[in-house]
C-alpha cells in the first residue's frame, strides 16, 4: 500500500472540517446542522489517526474510539431532542427555537 | 496516712490554697445552675458554708504564717502557659499580708452572707444574688492570693465581673443597669492601665512572679542607665516609675480615685450588703493591696510614690466634700469609702505601708458596719435612703443604732476605737516621712489629711445625727422595726471587731503590733526606700531627718490635734443637726444656692466627663457607624458591588438572544482567534 503523505489527511480533514463548520452555522434545519456536527467529530477523528499512524502510536487510536462511541451516543439523544421539540413546536428550524433567552 | 499529713498546716495547706477559691466557686456554679430549684434554704447554706469553709482555711493559713514558722506557703497549682522564656504558673501564695487580706475577706464575706439571708429574703433572685456573691469571693480571693501580677489580674477582672452583676442586680430598673455598665467601663479604663503596667514589668525584670520580682528589685541602683530591651537609655528609675505608675492607673479604676471614682457612688444601685462587702470593704481595697504587694517596686519610685499619696490626699478631701451634702444615707456612705480609700493611698503614697493596710482592715470592718447598718435601716423604713425623712431611730431600732454608733466613732477617729489608731498611722508617716526629692509632699498631705478627717467628721455626725437622733421628719406614720438576729448578728460581730482592732494599733515603743506583724512583709520594701532616700540625700547634698519614732510619745502631738480635728466635726454637725444652729444649714443653702447647688451635683464631675469624654466618644461613635460603617462599608463596598454586578450583568444578559447559531459563531470566531494569535 502507497503511504498517503500526512499533508494529504490533514487537508482532507480540514476541508471536511471546515464543510461541517459552514453547515452548523448558515443552515436553518437541526438535521443538517447535526449532520455539520457529525462531519466536523470525523474531521478531528481523521486527524488524530493520521498522526497516530504517521508517528506510530496507538493512543490515537483509543481515542478515536471513544469519539466513534460519543458520536453515537449523542447522535441517539441530539436525534431524540429532535423529536421531542418537534413533537412540541411542529418546527426544526433552529432560529425558531430561541425560548431560551435573557 | 496521708490525711493526717494533710491535717497539718504546713504539709497540708501547700496544697489546700486553691480550695479557698474552689469553695465559693463551686457555690457559684451550683447555686448559679440550680439555686432556683433549691430552695431559699439551701442555697443560702451552700452559700455561707462555701464562704465559711473558705475562711477556715484562711484562718488555718493565718495561724500558719503568724505562729507556725513558715513565712510564705506556697502552691503551685497548674503550669497555665510559657510566653518566650517566661513561665505563667497558676500559683497562689500566702504570707501575712495575704492571709489578713483573705481572712478580712472571707470573714467579713461571712457575715455579709449571713446578713443577705435575711435582707434578701423576699427577693425574686435569691439564688442569683448568691451565687454571684460566691462568685466575688472566689474572685477577690483569686487576686489576693495569685502569686504573679497575671493570676492577680484574673482576680483583678473577676471582682469586676462580680462588681457589674451586682450593681446592676435588678437589672429592670434601666437606671441601676446603667450604673452596672458605667462601673465596668470605668474599672476596664482602670484595667488598662493595670495591663500595660504588667507588660512594662515583664520589659523591665523579665518575670511577673511577685518573690522573683521581689529579687530583681533588690539593691538596684536609681541612676543606672538600662540597656536594651523596650527601656533602653531610661534610667531605672523613670523605668520604675513608670511601671508603678501604669500599675497605679489600675488602682485608681478599681479603687475609686480621682479621676475615676465616679462609678463608685453610683455603685450604690447594687443590694446594700453588696455595698457593704465589694465597695467598701473589699474589693476597692485591692489597689492597696497592690501597691502594698509591690511597696518594694514602689519604694524606688519617689515620684510615683508622691504622686499617690497626692491623688490619695486629693480624692480623702475632694469625696468628703461631696459627701457634706448628700442626703441619701448610702450616697454619703460611698463617698466616705472614697475619702477613706484615699487616706489609704496617702498611706502606701509616704511609704506607711503597714498602716495603709492597718487602715484597710479597720475600715473594712467599720465600713461593713456602717453599711449593714444603712441596711438594717432601710430593711426597717421601706427601702426609703433619705436621711431627711428618718430621725430619732434610735428608739424603734436599739440594736442598729448602737452598732452604728460605735462604727461612726471608730471612722471618725475618736479615741478609742480603731479608726483613730489607724487613721492617725497613715497621717503621723505622712507627717514625718521623708520624701527628699518632693520634700513638700508629705506635709501637704498631711494637712490635706487632716482637713479630710475634720470632713469626715462632720458629714459622718450629721448623717448620725440625722439619722437616729432628734425626731423623726418624714414617714412619720411608718412604725420602724428592728431587724432579726441574721441581720443584728454580723452588725455586733463586725462593732466588735472594730473595737477589738484597736489593740492592734496602739503605739507600743516597739511599733503597734500590727506593724510588728507585718514588718517582715515591708522589710524589703523599707531597706529599698532607705537605700533610695540616703542616695537622694547624697545626690541633693541634704541630710537625712533621723527615722521617725513610733512610740507613743512620738505620736501624741499628732494624736492630740487629731483627737481635737475629729471634736470639732462632731460639734459642728451637734450644732448644726442638733443643737442651737439648726436653722443654719437651711439658711446658708437660701444664702449661697450656687454654692450649694454644686455640693449637691458633686461638682459637676460627672457632667464634666460627660461633656469632655462621653459625649465626644459618643458622636465619634456615631459618625463611625453612621458614616463609617452604614454609609461607606455598608452602602458603598457591600452594596455596591452587588449594584455594580448587577448592571453589568443587565448590560452583559442581552448577548444570550437564544439562536444557538450565533453561539456556534461567537465560538468559531473566537477559536479562530486563539488560534491566530497562538500560530502567528
Amino acid at each position: 500500500m502507497a503511504n498517503v503523505p500526512l499533508a494529504h489527511y490533514l487537508a482532507l480533514a480540514a476541508a471536511m472540517f471546515s464543510v461541517g463548520l459552514a453547515a452548523v452555522l448558515v443552515r436553518r434545519n437541526a438535521l443538517v446542522v447535526f449532520m455539520g456536527v457529525e462531519l466536523m467529530l470525523n474531521a478531528a477523528n481523521l486527524t488524530i489517526l493520521a498522526f497516530s499512524r504517521t508517528l506510530g502510536v496507538q493512543e490515537g487510536h483509543v481515542i478515536a474510539f471513544f469519539v466513534i462511541a460519543v458520536a453515537a451516543a449523542e447522535a441517539a439523544i441530539g436525534l431524540a431532542v429532535m423529536i421531542a421539540v418537534f413533537r412540541s413546536r411542529k418546527t426544526i428550524n433552529v432560529d425558531e427555537v430561541d425560548a431560551l433567552k435573557y | 496516712m496521708g490525711w493526717l499529713n494533710a491535717m497539718d498546716p504546713s504539709t497540708g495547706l501547700p496544697q489546700a490554697l486553691h480550695w479557698i477559691i474552689l469553695m465559693p466557686l463551686i457555690g457559684a456554679v451550683i447555686n448559679g445552675l440550680l439555686g432556683k430549684r433549691l430552695g431559699r434554704a439551701n442555697v443560702h447554706l451552700i452559700a455561707c458554708g462555701a464562704v465559711f469553709a473558705s475562711f477556715a482555711i484562711s484562718a488555718i493559713a493565718l495561724w500558719e504564717v503568724s505562729y507556725g514558722g513558715s513565712t510564705r506557703i506556697t502552691e503551685l497549682w497548674w503550669h497555665w502557659f510559657t510566653i518566650g522564656n517566661i513561665p505563667v504558673e497558676l500559683a497562689f501564695s500566702v504570707d501575712r499580708l495575704t492571709a489578713i487580706m483573705l481572712c478580712v475577706i472571707t470573714g467579713v464575706g461571712f457575715l455579709i452572707h449571713l446578713f443577705s439571708t435575711e435582707y434578701m429574703s423576699h427577693d425574686e433572685g435569691y439564688w442569683r444574688y448568691f451565687s454571684y456573691l460566691n462568685f466575688f469571693i472566689a474572685m477577690m480571693a483569686t487576686l489576693v492570693l495569685g502569686s504573679n501580677l497575671l493570676v492577680m489580674f484574673v482576680g483583678w477582672e473577676g471582682v469586676g465581673l462580680a462588681s457589674y452583676l451586682l450593681i446592676g442586680f435588678w437589672y429592670t430598673d434601666d437606671e441601676k443597669a446603667y450604673a452596672g455598665r458605667k462601673a465596668f467601663i470605668v474599672n476596664r479604663i482602670g484595667d488598662f492601665g493595670f495591663l500595660l503596667g504588667i507588660f512594662a514589668a515583664v520589659g523591665l525584670f523579665g518575670t511577673i512572679d511577685f518573690a522573683e520580682l521581689q529579687v530583681a528589685a533588690s539593691g538596684l541602683v536609681g541612676s543606672t542607665v538600662l540597656e536594651g530591651g523596650i527601656f533602653n537609655g531610661w534610667t531605672m528609675t523613670a523605668a520604675i516609675t513608670l511601671v508603678c505608675l501604669l500599675l497605679f492607673i489600675g488602682a485608681t479604676g478599681k479603687s475609686a480615685q480621682i479621676p475615676l471614682y465616679v462609678w463608685l457612688p453610683d455603685a450604690m444601685a447594687g443590694p446594700t450588703p453588696v455595698s457593704a462587702l465589694i465597695h467598701a470593704a473589699t474589693m476597692v481595697t485591692a489597689g492597696v493591696y497592690m501597691i502594698a504587694r509591690l511597696s518594694f517596686l514602689y519604694a524606688y519610685a519617689p515620684g510615683a510614690m508622691a504622686v499617690v499619696a497626692l491623688i490619695g490626699a486629693a480624692t480623702a478631701v475632694f469625696a468628703a466634700l461631696i459627701a457634706y451634702t448628700q442626703n441619701d444615707i448610702k450616697k454619703v456612705l460611698a463617698y466616705s469609702t472614697v475619702s477613706q480609700l484615699g487616706f489609704m493611698f496617702i498611706g502606701v503614697g509616704v511609704g506607711a505601708w503597714w498602716a495603709a493596710i492597718f487602715h484597710l482592715v479597720t475600715h473594712a470592718f467599720f465600713k461593713a458596719c456602717l453599711f449593714l447598718g444603712a441596711g438594717s435601716v432601710m430593711h426597717g423604713m421601706n427601702d426609703e435612703t433619705d436621711i431627711r425623712k428618718f430621725g430619732g431611730l434610735r428608739k424603734e431600732m436599739w440594736h442598729t443604732w448602737a452598732t452604728f454608733l460605735i462604727a461612726t466613732i471608730a471612722i471618725t477617729g475618736v479615741l478609742p476605737l480603731s479608726g483613730f489608731f489607724s487613721k492617725d498611722a497613715i497621717l503621723h508617716a505622712a507627717h514625718v516621712n521623708p520624701n527628699v526629692w518632693y520634700s513638700w509632699v508629705p506635709n501637704t498631705v498631711y494637712f490635706l489629711g487632716l482637713f479630710a478627717a475634720l470632713s469626715t467628721s462632720f458629714y459622718m455626725w450629721r448623717m448620725f445625727n440625722l439619722t437616729f437622733n432628734g425626731e423623726r421628719r418624714g414617714m412619720k406614720e411608718h412604725k420602724a422595726h428592728e431587724s432579726g438576729p441574721a441581720m443584728t448578728g454580723p452588725l455586733w460581730v463586725l462593732s466588735g471587731l472594730t473595737v477589738g482592732a484597736a489593740a492592734w494599733g496602739f503605739p507600743f515603743a516597739s511599733g503597734a503590733r500590727f506593724e510588728r506583724f507585718l514588718s517582715g512583709i515591708f522589710e524589703p520594701a523599707n531597706a529599698n526606700l532607705q537605700r533610695v532616700l540616703q542616695a537622694g540625700a547624697t545626690e541633693l547634698g541634704t541630710s537625712l531627718p533621723p527615722a521617725p519614732g513610733h512610740d507613743l510619745a512620738a505620736m501624741l502631738p499628732g494624736y492630740i490635734i487629731a483627737l481635737v480635728v475629729a471634736l470639732i466635726g462632731f460639734g459642728i454637725a451637734w450644732y448644726l443637726y442638733l443643737g442651737p444652729g439648726k436653722e443654719i444649714p437651711a439658711a446658708l443653702v437660701a444664702r449661697m444656692p450656687k454654692v450649694y447647688a454644686a455640693f449637691n451635683n458633686k461638682f459637676y464631675v460627672d457632667e464634666l466627663y460627660d461633656a469632655v469624654i462621653v459625649r465626644p466618644l459618643k458622636v465619634s461613635a456615631r459618625v463611625l457607624w453612621q458614616v463609617v460603617d452604614s454609609f461607606a462599608i455598608d452602602k458603598l463596598v457591600v452594596n455596591g458591588t452587588a449594584v455594580l454586578t448587577g448592571w453589568i450583568a443587565q448590560l452583559f444578559r442581552y448577548f444570550q438572544d437564544g439562536n444557538a447559531q450565533r453561539y456556534a459563531m461567537v465560538m468559531a470566531v473566537s477559536a479562530v482567534a486563539i488560534l491566530w494569535v497562538f500560530l502567528f
